[in-house]
């Protein structure tokens, strides 16, 4: 172990973090796609099933930069992106941290294939792999890894799918739905190639716009997420334009039961919304993972000049 | 003890699981990017050496265990118990053979040991990794062999009988290590 003063990355993987982000500029300059920079604390919060924002002076820190970038969209600005520090509280790990750096971009007009193949063209130059994508929805993917249907299995059959000490942890469906994915599914995602599992659950929508699925007309949301491996890098949406709906959800996630104090919504972008987002596709996608997985690293710290417990 | 938030664990924690003491091996934060986060450890247990996997909610409270490792000298079995004396506090404490475990293979009179108190009840003995304990009883040294690679009982003060090489005669000091029972050397000391 080094000393806490000094740096938790290498020089090289700093070279190589400070390389990435220039072929990221030039990606996006070629494409049209306007930087800008966003506030990092706002007047209301980022409301997302499982996302803790920090509070600073009755403000909160950005847990993404969705809600300024949105408001440009609604304002008139077109194709956007930027590149900031977000903010999670209690997320620590090997490959989270409280600190992070994310890139979001919108892209008006675009369906979400559109956006799957610019997101995974952008990772692939970022990291030098090759594009090779395999493309599954989440209920394909449950029933390829896992012989369950997540739509309509009971709750027993998902028990019944996770290791006995991890049912002694879930309290709901969505719980168990979740620890499937994270440790039952992703470690099984192939190493070589870009995994996209798109057309979530409605009620893991977040800010995408509603589907049916055609065969059976079960309610899914237009969302899709990337992984190389099991190591989840980008999460996009074809974005809800409605602003009702959208501020029904929110509001509802900034109440949720497991939170330990009330959310208040971000009034700024609920106007922007009522004002009208154009019909767009937006993603994030984190950029220290990004990094990790380009430089080979093991633990998201090493990407970072000074990680949270260096800070 | 109290109680701690999952965001406190990392390697080397000491916990409760069903009533008894366990030491955190490895802590695995798991959480899709907008979903339920959980940690993922792998616990030992402090009495019986057995690994379980473990899994909990992030935000959840789990138990502390007071667990401490004390220093202190091995002074003489008094016919029930080993009897240790903390060399801090010069208080002696009397430690049963069922905690004195395997250790009790290599334990000497004067030992400096580091013993394991969880609620201030010892529950281990861990010994210096290395000790030199007198040759009580081998079979008679090959002569001329110093250099053999072949190995033979001897039996120790303690009674322990562990492997050394042929060259070594009753009588002879040996360095040995508690954690593998392996032969180091030999030493005049």
């Amino acid at each position: 172990m080094t000393a806490d003063w000094q740096p938790s990355a290498s020089l090289a993987t700093l070279q190589a973090r400070e390389r990435l982000m220039r072929a990221t500029r030039a990606f996006f300059h070629a494409r049209g796609v306007l930087e800008v920079d966003v506030p990092l604390v706002q007047s209301g919060a980022n409301c997302d099933r499982g996302v803790v924002p920090m509070a600073l002076d009755e403000r909160y820190l950005i847990t993404s930069p969705e809600h300024p970038l949105k408001r440009l969209l609604a304002a008139g600005y077109g194709d956007v992106w930027a590149s900031c520090p977000c903010f999670r509280s209690g997320e620590q790990g090997q490959r989270h941290a409280p600190e992070f750096r994310m890139l979001e971009w919108y892209r008006c007009g675009f369906t979400l294939t559109q956006l799957i193949t610019e997101t995974v063209e952008l990772l692939a130059t970022l990291t030098e792999l090759a594009a090779d994508t395999e493309c599954y929805s989440y209920r394909d993917a449950f029933r390829h890894h896992l012989d369950l249907d997540p739509m309509t299995a009971s709750e027993n059959e998902l028990l019944a799918a996770l290791d006995s000490n991890e049912r002694e942890a879930v309290t709901n469906r969505l719980d168990c739905l979740d620890l499937l994915l994270s440790e039952h599914m992703q470690p099984h995602f192939a190493p070589d190639r870009w995994t996209v599992i798109s057309d979530w659950p409605a009620d893991q929508a977040a800010q995408a716009r509603l589907l049916t699925d055609p065969a059976d007309g079960a309610a899914l949301a237009a969302r899709f997420e990337v992984y190389r491996g099991r190591l989840e890098l980008a999460n996009g949406y074809h974005e809800c334009c409605d602003a009702d709906e959208l501020s029904a959800r929110l509001h509802a996630e900034g109440k949720a039961p497991e939170r330990s104090s009330e959310l208040r919504p971000d009034a700024h972008l609920a106007a922007a919304m009522r004002h009208g987002l154009p019909d767009c596709c937006g993603v994030a996608l984190g950029f220290d993972r990004a990094v990790l997985l380009a430089t080979g690293v093991s633990s998201l710290a090493e990407t970072m000049a000074f990680d949270w417990n260096r800070a | 003890m109290g109680m701690i938030n999952t965001n406190e664990l990392k390697n080397g924690i000491k916990l409760i699981f069903n009533n008894e003491p366990y030491v955190a091996l490895n802590v695995d934060f798991v959480k899709p990017g907008k979903g339920a986060a959980f940690y993922k450890i792998k616990v030992q247990n402090l009495l019986t050496g057995n690994v379980l996997d473990k899994t909990l909610r992030s935000g959840e409270k789990t138990e502390s265990a007071d667990v401490v490792d004390t220093d202190m000298e091995y002074l003489y079995y008094d016919g029930n118990d080993f009897v240790f004396m903390d060399t801090t506090s010069y208080e002696q404490v009397s430690i049963t053979e069922k905690s004195v475990g395997n250790s009790k293979e290599f334990l000497l009179e004067n030992m400096q040991c580091q013993v394991t108190l969880w609620n201030g009840q010892a529950i281990a003995v861990k010994l210096p990794n290395n000790v030199v304990m007198e040759v009580t009883y081998t079979e008679p040294a090959i002569k001329g062999d110093t250099q053999s690679r072949v190995m033979k009982d001897a039996t120790l003060q303690t009674e322990a009988v562990v492997q050394v090489p042929t060259f070594i005669e009753t009588g002879e000091k040996v360095i040995i290590d508690t954690r593998t029972r392996e032969y180091l050397g030999r030493t005049k000391d």
